[in-house]
């Protein structure tokens, strides 16, 4: 019954005006679609079988986008709520909780999303790297990429600071404190960011505007510049024997094509090559695409209904909770900087991201392209595996395992120091 | 094509019924809140108790809403009515809570003065735990009612007013005590412990008491005497240390500190020579009447039309009139009603009219040298490893120890270190602080008048 309502009304004079090609039946509607709808346009009209397997990308790049439009959702009904200023921000969080209709859940799916797109965009990045998906010609978008976590990581630390909370007031007081570290800059580079010398207003005004417009901006944008790369650079990464060489194949003429879809350089699925091992995006890939989709709002909302986003007591700037800690992802560089301000708050981060970037244009043979954990590639993912070992092992101390004055505790066993004690 | 496809359908039925399910229990969750069902209950009572149509169409008026009282002067919220829906209601009146009726708040009015400013609690808060308080991340749960008083501190003086006798007796016992010769309060005090001015506001009741009884069990290594007192005078004390919140207050609220009460009665009484004619506690002049009990002889009234123009009230009395203004007016009533009250009239005293000594005993409180050295000058307060028996000395017998030049260097310049039994001990954590410029010269000579008077008559001890 609902495909003959949808068939009447996609015949009508506005039907036909809005859907240009409507529900495909013959493939060569299944190509016009992904060429004409601006939404599926991003992607080519026909992808390699192998795109479609789960286990080829996990879907971590995918889940990262949909957490992100989540994350633009519940962010734009937040902001009809949200004053940043320092003596109504907390007021709102606590109104959110108590009288707005369902004020509550939309802070906890915004909280949690905004965790799993740091941790998603992650490990999006780990996946890029041990299928070797930046190699030639996929050099420039991994860098895409790794502005875009950098870009994640921003989002996550400016919208820390709203809630306006002793956990967020804290946090960027060390976050920001860190970037005080580096040489020269640093500390111009603090006052810059918080525009005074402390957390306060104008720090919140700051960390405002970055956070809901200038942020997302960039984000957008490179995210749209991300996924048109994909296409542009031939589709997902996959091994050479994935596409069988040329010359063993019969060269079809040249004027004849399927659709409209690209013929572009390199790994580019080509027409007439081994049309077999290809199929349409409407409906293989995109039917997928909703799937997962549904399946990151489920998880999403589970998170939200049954654990609440903290909110510990108002700012207090005269009373640091100890130990105060950075937001958990920054908790890695602030066991470091424990350790050596200068060490771990400007040499270690500055080397990470420099080496990020320029991976793509040092390791550039082509070897193991789209196969996890490559034989050929056994340096490269020696050296990766124990950095992001390292990373993941700090973290984790510098989360669970540290505790008043940063004192080495067990989980299980904190210690609780008096506070004002004397 | 379509056949592998198609084992996505039960997926997609499967997700979205899951979808579905969690929307609603997001919104089940959200629109289930327990003072629905209170109003709910109270709205039916409103319906079956309405007799006249005037009532009856009120009750039908009545909706299902979250009830608020705005106060942007005291930087609140209170949503507290939401649940307690009848507290203006008289008619409520030992209903059981939170349905029942709040006695004596007509001088307190909730459009003025919300709920949360006296009891405390969460006032934006609509779930019952939340909205007393007792969750993590609150550090004003709602106070236990033997503290309410504390709360009036905010906006009055403490003892200032009758009504809140366990103020004035905290207020009494904290001075008696000497807690301010460590701890500073409003900028005056010591510095051996620290500041007071808002530890009301992150303290709780139960943590003050246990403070008070064994400072070193909640504090480790705190150099605090524990304070010997009973249960109720302790009960007093922390309430009067709750209300040192430090909390900005408008100036309508604050104002009422500078409402004349009886303290600046008092002071109107010294500064006018009221006690040349009129005497307190036997002492002061015989022209006219004693005024120790004058608020049984008289109503307030009264006494205020006395204050106008005392003729008029008694005829022929040869009080002269003092042009008095409305607001000394009824600062020297307050005064002169409190004068019978015998909760306060610990410090209603009358400085003129004291002996040396005795004002000396007033400046041993003011400064807090019992906090150290006991009431009366004792002595016996531990101080672990000084060669002073572990003790900090008694002053009963400075009159034989000390000259009058000695001593009075000893209190203006004191004495950081202390002799210690066994240097491989930490050090005596108490000292006695210099004086000099944080007491005036006045005060000294009281003081000394006073430590020189302690030494009880006919005993004698070696040095």
């Amino acid at each position: 019954m609902l495909t003959s309502l949808w068939n009447s009304f996609r015949l009508t004079r506005v039907g036909r005006s809005v859907f240009r090609v409507g529900l495909p039946q013959s493939n060569l509607e299944r190509a016009q679609v992904a060429i004409s709808s601006f939404f599926l346009h991003f992607q080519p009209a026909k992808v390699n079988r192998r795109s479609l397997k789960f286990r080829t990308t996990l879907g971590l790049g995918l889940i990262s986008l949909y957490l992100f439009l989540i994350l633009v959702a519940t962010g734009v009904l937040l902001m009809f709520y949200y004053v940043p200023a320092t003596e109504h921000a907390y007021q709102n969080m606590k109104d959110l909780e108590f009288v707005v209709t369902a004020g509550q859940v939309l802070r906890n799916m915004h909280r949690w999303a905004a965790h799993l797109m740091v941790l998603f965009v992650g490990l999006h990045m780990c996946r890029a790297f041990y299928t070797a998906a930046y190699k030639p010609p996929r050099e420039f978008n991994w860098v895409v990429g790794v502005c875009l976590f950098l870009l994640t990581l921003g989002l996550s630390f400016t919208g820390y600071l709203l809630p306006w909370d002793q956990l967020a007031y804290w946090a960027i007081t060390v976050g920001t404190s860190i970037a005080g570290y580096a040489p020269l800059i640093g500390q111009k580079l603090k006052f810059l960011f918080l525009g005074g010398h402390v957390v306060g207003e104008s720090a919140l005004i700051r960390f405002y505007v970055l956070h809901v417009i200038v942020l997302p901006l960039a984000a957008i944008m490179l995210i749209a510049l991300h996924i048109w790369r994909v296409r542009k650079d031939g589709g997902l990464a996959r091994p050479d024997e994935a596409q069988p060489a040329r010359q063993d194949m019969p060269q079809l003429p040249v004027t004849k094509t399927y659709g409209l879809m690209e013929l572009a350089r390199g790994s580019t699925p080509a027409v007439g090559i081994k049309p077999e091992d290809e199929v349409f995006t409407w409906p293989n890939v995109v039917f997928r695409e909703i799937l997962l989709f549904m399946a990151t709002i489920a998880v999403v909302l589970v998170l939200a209904i049954f654990w609440n986003a903290p909110l510990e007591q108002i700012a207090n700037p005269v009373h640091p909770p100890n130990p105060a800690k950075a937001p958990w992802y920054f908790l890695g560089l602030q066991e470091l900087v424990a350790y050596s301000a200068f060490w771990g708050g400007v040499v270690v981060p500055g080397l990470l991201v420099t080496a990020l970037i320029v991976l793509p244009y040092i390791d550039r043979k082509p070897k193991g392209v789209g196969v996890w954990f490559s034989k050929e590639r056994k340096t490269a993912v020696t050296i990766f595996t124990v950095c992001l070992a390292t990373a993941v092992i700090l973290t984790v101390i510098g989360t669970a395992f540290r505790g008043p004055n940063w004192s080495f505790q067990l989980p299980w066993r904190p210690v609780h120091v008096e506070e004002g004690s004397h | 094509m379509d056949t592998p496809l198609r084992k996505l359908y039960p997926w997609f039925t499967l997700l979205g019924l899951v979808i579905g399910c969690l929307v609603i229990a997001a919104f089940y969750k959200d629109q289930h809140r327990e003072w629905k069902d209170w109003q709910r209950q109270y709205i039916k009572d409103e319906l079956a108790r309405a007799s006249t149509p005037e009532q009856r169409s009120d009750a039908a008026r009545l909706q299902l809403e979250v009830r608020q009282i705005v106060l942007p002067d005291l930087d609140r919220v209170d949503r507290c009515t939401s649940c307690h829906v009848a507290v203006e209601d008289p008619s409520y009146a030992g209903f059981p809570l939170p349905r029942s009726y709040h006695p004596n708040h007509d001088r307190h009015p909730f459009n003025k003065f919300g709920c949360t400013i006296c009891h405390q609690g969460q006032g934006r808060a609509t779930t019952r735990d939340a909205a007393h308080g007792k969750v993590e991340h609150w550090d004003q749960p709602m106070l236990d009612l033997k503290y309410v008083q504390s709360a009036c501190a905010k906006c009055h003086l403490p003892g200032d007013i009758p009504e809140a006798p366990q103020l004035a007796r905290g207020r009494a016992i904290f001075e008696e005590s000497g807690c301010i010769g460590c701890h500073k309060l409003h900028g005056s005090g010591g510095v051996v412990g620290p500041e007071l001015d808002a530890v009301g506001a992150h303290r709780s009741p139960e943590w003050l008491m246990k403070h008070f009884k064994n400072p070193a069990a909640v504090t480790p290594g705190s150099p605090m005497p524990p304070l010997k007192a009973t249960d109720p005078d302790l009960d007093a004390l922390t309430l009067y240390v709750l209300s040192f919140t430090g909390e900005p207050l408008s100036a309508y609220y604050v104002s009422m500190k500078t409402i004349p009460g009886p303290l600046a009665g008092r002071r109107l009484f010294e500064e006018k020579g009221c006690i040349g004619c009129h005497s307190v506690a036997g002492k002061g002049g015989t022209v006219g009447p004693a005024l120790d009990e004058v608020a049984k002889r008289h109503n307030p009234e009264w006494i205020s039309a006395h204050f106008r123009n005392p003729s008029a009230v008694s005829p022929g009395t040869v009080m002269p009139q003092f042009n008095f203004n409305e607001q000394e007016i009824r600062a020297l009533t307050e005064f002169l009603l409190s004068l019978s009250d015998t909760n306060i009239v610990g410090f209603m005293k009358i400085p003129s009219l004291m002996t040396a000594t005795e004002r000396g005993k007033a400046v041993y409180k003011k400064y807090g040298c019992a906090g150290c050295h006991a009431a009366e000058g004792k002595g016996g307060i531990p101080n672990p490893n000084s060669k002073t028996a572990e003790q900090v000395p008694g002053l009963k017998f400075v009159s034989e120890g000390y000259t009058k030049e000695e001593l009075k260097k000893r209190i203006l310049d004191g004495q950081k270190e202390i002799p210690v039994m066994d240097p491989k001990r930490p050090p005596a954590p108490l000292y006695m602080p210099a004086w000099r410029g944080r007491i005036a010269e006045g005060e000294l000579a009281d003081l000394m008048e006073y430590l020189l008077s302690l030494a009880p008559k006919g005993e004698k001890v070696d040095f």
